[in-house]
């Protein structure tokens, strides 16, 4: 039974309709926070809101820097984002293709061993990790945030399922030339994982990029703070009387997310290929 | 790797690559494991260990028994103000916005919508945001007096909403944000789901004259049973973890309205210096979280079969 034309048509025009709602709703905080970090305190609570600012201004970007370490908690945001994510595709990409590539003594249990490593929640460890660190005096330093973090187990799954559907003829090859096994799989592997690594990159900048308790935890001067730490901690500068930085939150929270949407448009095929890849585990 | 050996033997390599080649994946898998040891498994095992001390900051552990356990499961009315908080959250994900990431996913797969890369877009965009951003944009927007959302309300000839100050409202606020933030990413498992139903299927289906609705219920749905059980436990796992969102929005409060289970962790341990205490709240959480990848690696076991 075919639908009628007419139903056909009403129910293409409620579903264009209702995504377009949709999409303007959840397009709307971003919109709203552009153009709010853009326009003076009067005019962010004016009714109904100017979606284009009267009275254009850049002096809530320029508080940033002048009120806040803001350029520091973007150094210190970026240089965890980037270290912990070449770290991680280099130590998932190794252990992937050690699991994937070779049958040794061990391997079936050390590979359940990894995988039932990602059961612990994060909060189990959140003390005793936050006392070793205090110990080894690595709190509000970078270090804290990436060694702990370099080498983790769903990555290396992620890279596995990957490594073994690549051809294993091309490392008998490199073997019988002579070349060593960590050459195999710099020279041979590596270039052959650019899709996998690519998604690996992506879910682990923003993972570093946007999180929150754990920097919360162990950052706590003001100079080593993240930029989510950072920002947070500028709203509860408040004091009596002063005037809140809604402008100048407004400004840092448009400096933290846009530049990772625009990324984010041109990568979403390796991202999106990354989550489902991970997601079904066997 | 068995005819691995045979040929590498067979072009008589040096014996030295010969004991290369075997212990080469044990140092290609080691980084995982010294890492892993250090800062995962002995801390679980120290946070285990420390649940049965009373311990506060810089003093000496005390042994204490179960009794932080009692304390905290019989004695602490505002770890159970929390555990419901988290239940509220946890149920309204599954409940509320797995359905609708469903509904997008639908939506946004169909072939009679327009423009759909780009709304892909905007309605992926949220993914990647900062939730520490996004938290204090709908702090703004939630504000009582100058809010966007009271504005707009008030506009419309209805009362403000006290978003963040009325206890029996606050939750509903967090979840807004989570709506928000999360739909999109539980979307895209569904659409890859869809993404993955062979066409034949709706062919067939469409040739022996099933409508719509009937195609709907018999082939979409029961196909993407396996998505929904893996959306419904990463909903779950993750949810029961939730922190940011609650913590920046309203820092847990009034009055613990708003309170999550891994908030009061956090105060009691990294706030209040308790660790034992906030240890027994960690073991908690290990424990039903535990459970609930026992129950994911059943459920996923028993559907493969």
């Amino acid at each position: 039974m075919v639908e009628p034309k007419s139903q056909k048509l009403l129910g293409t025009l409620i579903l264009n309709l209702a995504v377009a709602l949709g999409g303007i709703i959840m397009a709307w905080p971003i919109l709203w926070m552009i153009s709010a970090s853009f326009k003076r305190l009067n005019e962010i609570y004016t009714f109904p809101p100017t979606i284009i600012p009267r009275n254009f201004t850049l002096g809530n970007y320029q508080r940033l820097f002048t009120d806040w370490p803001f350029g520091r908690w973007y150094i210190n945001s970026l240089a965890v984002a980037v270290l912990v994510t070449l770290a991680v595709l280099f130590f998932t990409s190794l252990a992937g293709f050690g699991f994937a590539k070779y049958r040794f003594r061990g391997r079936q249990p050390l590979f359940m061993v990894m995988l039932s490593s990602t059961m612990i929640p994060f909060e189990l460890i959140l003390i005793p990790l936050f006392i070793l660190m205090s110990r080894l005096g690595w709190t509000n330093s970078y270090q804290s945030l990436i060694i702990p973090f370099m080498a983790p187990a769903l990555g290396i799954f992620l890279m596995r399922q990957y490594i073994s559907t690549l051809p294993s003829e091309l490392m008998e090859a490199a073997r019988i030339d002579g070349a060593t096994e960590f050459s195999i799989y710099w020279r041979v592997m590596l270039p052959l994982m650019r899709p996998v690594l690519a998604a690996q990159a992506i879910l682990t900048f923003l993972g570093s990029w946007n999180s929150y308790l754990w920097p919360l935890t162990v950052m706590r001067n003001r100079d080593s703070m993240t930029l989510p730490v950072g920002m947070v901690s500028m709203m509860g500068s408040i004091t009596a009387g002063s005037e809140p930085p809604v402008g100048a939150s407004m400004a840092a929270a448009t400096l933290i997310t846009i530049p990772v949407i625009i990324v984010f448009l041109f990568v979403q095929r390796y991202y999106i290929s990354g989550l489902t890849a991970a997601g079904v585990k066997e | 790797m068995a005819s691995q050996n045979a040929r590498a033997l067979s072009v008589k390599t040096p014996r030295g690559r010969l004991r290369q080649d075997r212990y080469a994946p044990y140092f290609f898998i080691s980084p995982f494991f010294i890492l892993f040891t250090i800062f995962f498994l002995l801390p679980s095992l120290f946070a285990i260990g420390i649940s049965f001390y009373k311990w506060k900051a810089l003093g000496v552990p005390e042994f204490f028994g179960t009794r932080n356990f009692e304390r905290l499961l019989k004695g602490d009315p505002i770890f159970w103000q929390a555990v419901k908080n988290t239940l509220f959250y946890a149920g309204s994900s599954l409940f509320i916005v797995a359905p609708l990431a469903l509904l997008e996913a639908l939506a946004l797969n169909s072939k009679r919508l327009k423009f759909r890369t780009f709304w892909r877009a905007i309605y992926f965009a949220p993914i990647v945001t900062s939730t520490a951003a996004i938290a204090i944009v709908f702090r703004m927007l939630y504000n009582r007096e100058f809010g966007f959302l009271n504005e707009f309300i008030m506009a419309l000839g209805g009362m403000p909403v006290d978003w963040l100050g009325n206890r029996g409202i606050v939750k509903f606020s967090v979840m807004g944000v989570v709506l928000w933030r999360w739909t999109g990413l539980l979307a895209i498992y569904f659409l890859a789901g869809l993404q993955s139903i062979p066409d034949e299927l709706y062919e067939a289906a469409a040739i022996d004259g099933a409508t719509q609705r009937q195609r709907f219920f018999h082939i979409t749905l029961p196909s993407l049973r396996p998505v929904m059980l893996f959306v419904a436990v990463i909903v779950s796992i993750g949810s029961i973890q939730i922190f940011d969102d609650p913590q920046i929005l309203t820092q847990g409060g009034p009055a613990n309205a708003s309170l999550s289970v891994v908030q009061y962790l956090y105060t009691r341990g990294i706030s209040d210096l308790l660790y034992g205490y906030a240890s027994a709240v960690g073991v908690f959480l290990f424990v039903v979280i535990f459970i609930l990848s026992m129950v994911q690696l059943r459920l996923f076991r028993g559907g493969d079969r």
